[in-house]
């Protein structure tokens, strides 16, 4: 979740509230803060990007207090500024806008460039979809601009350099080159994106723009390019742009012409669209009977324009919310204007009884069984080292193709390697150590499968395969489940010293045996262990069909 | 006056009872030990244990036992050296040169002069010795040494001659002998005695002894022996607790896979195919096979495409679809069951192992429990979802406090936050109204709330567990010495 930090004092001034008013505020915008040291921190949800930067925070603050009600379009003129578009194949969409009278100071320029970062993380995925220029205008070297491919060879000044270097070499060996060179390259052609004032090439988007004209405190009009692979994203994030930074004072916006091979067109866009919703449609949604003007305030304080039509509210959303996509998401303004805490709520009636599955309310048979039977609880993760499972000898098995550590990269495929990894944390523990899981293994297959399984272990001086035995036989026994038993032999278990239970039907319900001393020496385990493993949901399974029988 | 009563251990009784049948009473340890036929180690701390109760005297005696050296042996069989002496000058007319002597002697000529000059019974000029006295009654003298030294052969109890001690031709050993008596006779004491026994046996029931015997007091503060229950495991008793509220609020448990495909995790849930959680920083594949088969599921993928088209503005990929991964979210769970169009109302949860692309440390596992409730039917409301989570939280008796939260596939959206015992205020809930393009991709059309938790978090704060990996503790010691929190 995007964090912002910055400085509290702009806000205060820009709301006229008290930090801890602000802080409350921000909870029902869906924002967590916290003062650190002198900065507010504001975690903010990724469907509102328009909150990234205090102008859009005060906005939407102002707007939940009642101070400003809808959205008015600032004011554009046409700035004279042209934009050439011969669109990279990789990267074929550009829209870009002045705005005048920024008036960039220390702080607003740290503010603009975390603004620039969370868009390009969020809703420009990580500037694959999205990448977001922005220069200061009187640098411009020309008013016409051109985006096109351009060949690696081309030259420019990369930002907070002074020389002169090739495409390539920018791609090459500068941290920003190595991040994201990869992203809009044409390996193919040899060519990368260019944005060119002039002949200066200002940006190589999505990688970085030119020296030439790079934003500082002083900077007073900005020239803003968006990049990007979905034409509606890329016009939007300047929508969002350009719609927080004429939040300053005297800031205004000035269009840019931008010529395309399928036509002409001029940014921002500030595209609008137009919703109907009912007064019933919210009440259905929320379960409050609301009076139409309690509505319309609602949506006026969250920033929508309203106009009624006979039965309908046709709602016009600001163009910077990217969230708003159903008429749900406009009653959830609703209920946001109103408070969540102020809504209520309906007291759930039981009508039917619930309803646990077979295989849990068998588990809590079998950990009452296997507690009377002195055998301790314990419970693992699914996720379990390879290794292990090498070790153990349990080769078929599920694993990660991506792990992020190597001894959580496969599932475990039995109870037995990590009911052995217990053991080996305890040998030197009071004995017998008798411990037992109930848990979920997964065995491979196309899909892979889970299932839950019950495991118990008995280290001691001396403990052999009739302990383990004598314990599950005697927890079969009180299910009064019918089994037979034959020798079976898996590497894990010393040869004749292990065996299969099967259900009546010949289905595998259990096995156990006595652990390969080769095993326990790899585990550095100085003491013999007995084990077994049953399949809870062939045991619920048989179980639940054979007493709906009586 | 209250009747004496004696009140003796089993051993003392049986000891008592030994004493009377033989008739011994007093005497000392080792003969008593041996009349008895009892150790004389056992019989010394009994005695003196009767002695302490006033019943026994005792009394402490201290022998001398003297034994002939090697030195006084050889005296014994061959005479004193200053008898040699004495010997040598009769036979030589009363006087001998001194270096005669030593040569007849040997080293015994040393202290055979010493001794017989210090009796008197010699003088020396120069290098001549000579008796001086009566011979006879310098013999009779000596004898008398010489009988001492036979009496103590045959008696160690003989009181020797000092000299012969000082000489080292006797030892003197000390002995301690304990002698005891009965102060009362056994027959009396028995009469009025009552066993105390430590531990009460079934022989003592049994045998209806236990009327005669006194249970002896404890020092009931001692610390006794550490001993531990089997135990449930804390964190399955808390899931097991929770399972119990939703059962309670007459919920149906399901199910769903833990490998899953990326269709029900994410795309039937309306995220968007290249939303920042489907990347490999987020999720977790597994290797083989990389991708299930979606045949099975046509109607859904029909509608999946369809919907997302249309809401995100992007050709779907329905190979992005079947890819399979380790859940993140037992929403996952709800979205299959969705997809079964179930017939309203319903109220189904699940509780399951999720996965995500954490490294391990106090605060984050790669594998944790979340807890899933759907429930709807037609005229359900985002009135009803608050009151399913204020009734959870009340059962939980936890205070709730809400705020508007985000999530892909609910619209509205509520977090919600309870505050636990500390005071501290902790996020717990994630719900919200399933969105209508979820809805409409599983072929539900009635509406359906969502809500849910991460369980081991929540489990920790409540049980005081401060490092989050303990609650999957290897060390059986930990799970054997958990305090048992109640809330």
């Amino acid at each position: 979740m995007p964090v912002l930090r910055f400085k509290p004092e702009k806000l205060i001034k820009l709301t006229g509230l008290s930090l801890d008013e602000i802080m409350e505020t921000l909870f029902k915008l869906k924002c967590e803060s916290e003062l650190i040291d002198e900065d507010l921190e504001v975690e903010i949800n990724p469907d509102r990007p328009d909150l990234y930067i205090s102008e859009g925070l005060a906005r939407a603050i102002n707007g939940l207090q009642g101070k400003r009600k809808g959205w008015k379009k600032p004011k554009i003129i046409d700035s004279g500024y042209s934009l050439e578009v011969r669109p990279p194949s990789t990267r074929p969409y550009i829209a870009a806008a002045i705005v005048y009278n920024v008036n960039i100071d220390e702080d607003f320029l740290e503010e603009l460039i975390q603004f620039q970062e969370k868009l390009h993380d969020t809703i420009g995925r990580r500037r694959r979809k999205v990448a977001i220029g922005i220069h200061d205008l009187d640098k411009l070297p020309s008013k016409n601009l051109r985006y096109i491919d351009e060949s690696l060879d081309a030259d420019m000044i990369p930002l907070d350099d002074t020389r002169r270097y090739s495409i390539r070499q920018v791609l090459e060996n500068t941290t920003q080159g190595q991040k994201y060179g990869n992203i809009s390259l044409n390996t193919d052609r040899g060519t990368h994106p260019a944005l060119y004032s002039g002949e200066e090439i200002i940006a190589i988007p999505p990688v970085i723009n030119s020296n030439v004209t790079r934003l500082e405190p002083g900077t007073k009009h900005v020239f803003i390019d968006v990049t990007g692979t979905h034409r509606e994203t890329v016009n939007k994030v300047l929508d969002i742009i350009v719609t927080a930074l004429t939040e300053r004072e005297g800031a205004y916006i000035g269009s840019i012409k931008i010529y395309t091979p399928q036509g002409e067109v001029t940014t921002p866009l500030l595209t609008t669209k137009t919703l109907r919703i009912t007064r019933q449609l919210v009440t259905q949604t929320l379960g409050l009977e609301l009076s139409l003007e309690s509505i319309t305030d609602s949506l006026g304080r969250t920033l929508h324009n309203v106009t009624i039509e006979e039965n309908s509210i046709i709602v016009t959303p600001a163009p910077f919310r990217v969230d708003i996509i159903r008429e749900v998401d406009l009653i959830e303004d609703i209920a946001i204007a109103l408070g969540y805490e102020s809504l209520g709520f309906n007291r759930p009636v039981v009508e039917s009884p619930g309803k646990l599955l077979p295989e849990s309310r068998l588990s809590r048979v079998l950990r009452e069984l296997a507690i009377g039977l002195g055998f301790t609880e314990v419970t693992q993760l699914t996720l379990i080292s390879p290794k292990l499972l090498d070790y153990t000898h349990f080769h078929e098995r599920v694993e990660i193709l991506n792990p992020v550590q190597y001894e959580y990269s496969a599932l475990r495929p039995s109870l037995i390697p990590s009911l052995l990894s217990v053991a080996a944390k305890n040998v030197h523990a009071r004995k017998p150590v008798k411990v037992f899981e109930i848990g979920m293994i997964v065995k491979p297959g196309s899909p892979p499968t889970d299932h839950l399984h019950m495991a118990l272990l008995i280290m001691d001086d001396e403990v052999g395969y009739e302990d383990i035995q004598a314990s599950v036989y005697s927890i079969l026994r009180i299910l009064d489940v019918d089994f037979k038993v034959e020798p079976t032999s898996h590497p894990v278990f010393i040869t004749g010293r292990a065996a299969r239970l099967l259900t009546s039907n010949g289905e595998e319900l259990a096995i156990m045996g006595e652990v390969n001393p080769e095993i326990l020496e790899k585990l550095e385990i100085s003491f013999p262990i007995a084990v077994a493993d049953l399949d809870v949901e062939v045991l619920a399974r048989w179980k639940y069909k054979t007493s709906n029988r009586h | 006056m209250a009747e004496q009563v004696y009140r003796l251990s089993k051993s003392e009784y049986e000891l008592l009872k030994k004493m009377q049948e033989k008739g011994v009473t007093e005497g000392y340890i080792e003969e008593a030990a041996e009349k008895l036929n009892v150790e004389k180690t056992s019989l010394a701390s009994l005695i003196m244990l009767l002695s302490s109760k006033g019943l026994a005297k005792i009394d402490e005696e201290i022998e001398s036992l003297a034994h002939l050296t090697d030195k006084g042996l050889k005296a014994l069989e061959e005479g004193l050296p200053e008898e040699k002496l004495v010997k040598l000058l009769i036979e030589h007319n009363g006087s001998l040169d001194i270096n005669t002597i030593r040569a007849e002697l040997g080293n015994e000529s040393g202290i055979a002069i010493g001794q017989a000059k210090r009796k008197g019974f010699i003088t020396i000029e120069g290098n001549t010795v000579m008796l001086s006295g009566d011979p006879k009654k310098i013999l009779d003298d000596l004898d008398e040494l010489r009988s001492a030294l036979r009496k103590v052969r045959e008696d160690p109890s003989f009181e020797p001659p000092g000299e012969l001690v000082k000489r080292g031709l006797i030892k003197i050993k000390k002995i301690k002998r304990m002698r005891f008596k009965l102060n009362v006779s056994p027959n009396k004491i028995l009469e009025k005695s009552v066993v105390e026994v430590a531990k009460l046996s079934s022989n003592l029931i049994s045998s209806g002894l236990w009327r005669r015997v006194a249970l002896r007091a404890y020092d009931v503060s001692a610390e006794p022996p550490r001993i531990y229950p089997a135990r449930k495991h804390f964190l399955v008793e808390f899931i097991e607790m929770l399972r119990d509220i939703m059962k309670e609020l007459g919920f149906i448990e399901v199910r769903g896979p833990i490998v899953e495909m990326e269709l029900f995790n994410f795309d039937v849930l309306f995220q968007a195919q290249d939303h920042p959680a489907r990347e490999i920083h987020d999720t977790l594949w597994i290797k083989e096979p990389r991708r299930a088969d979606l045949t099975e599921y046509k109607d859904v993928v029909e509608r999946v495409a369809k919907i997302h088209e249309e809401g995100w503005g992007y050709k779907w990929n329905p190979e992005i679809a079947a890819r399979l991964l380790l859940r993140s979210q037992t929403t996952s769970v709800s979205a299959r069951v969705l997809t079964q169009q179930p017939e309203p109302p319903i109220r189904f949860f699940t509780i399951g192992r999720v996965y995500r692309s954490d490294v391990v440390d106090a605060t984050h596992l790669p594998e944790f429990h979340q807890l899933d409730g759907i429930m709807g039917w037609p005229g359900y409301t985002f009135r009803d979802l608050i009151g399913i989570l204020e009734e959870v939280a009340r059962r939980l008796g936890l205070k709730l406090k809400l705020k508007p939260g985000y999530f892909p596939f609910t619209e509205p959206s509520v977090e919600g936050y309870v505050q636990l015992p500390n005071g501290k205020w902790l996020e717990l809930f994630g719900a919200g109204l399933f969105r209508p393009e979820v809805l409409e991709a599983a072929g539900v059309d009635y509406p359906v709330g969502a809500w849910g938790f991460g369980v081991e978090r929540f489990a920790a704060a409540v049980l005081g567990i401060t490092d989050i990996r303990d609650l999957y503790t290897r060390d059986i010691g930990k799970i054997l010495n958990f305090k048992i929190k109640l809330i």
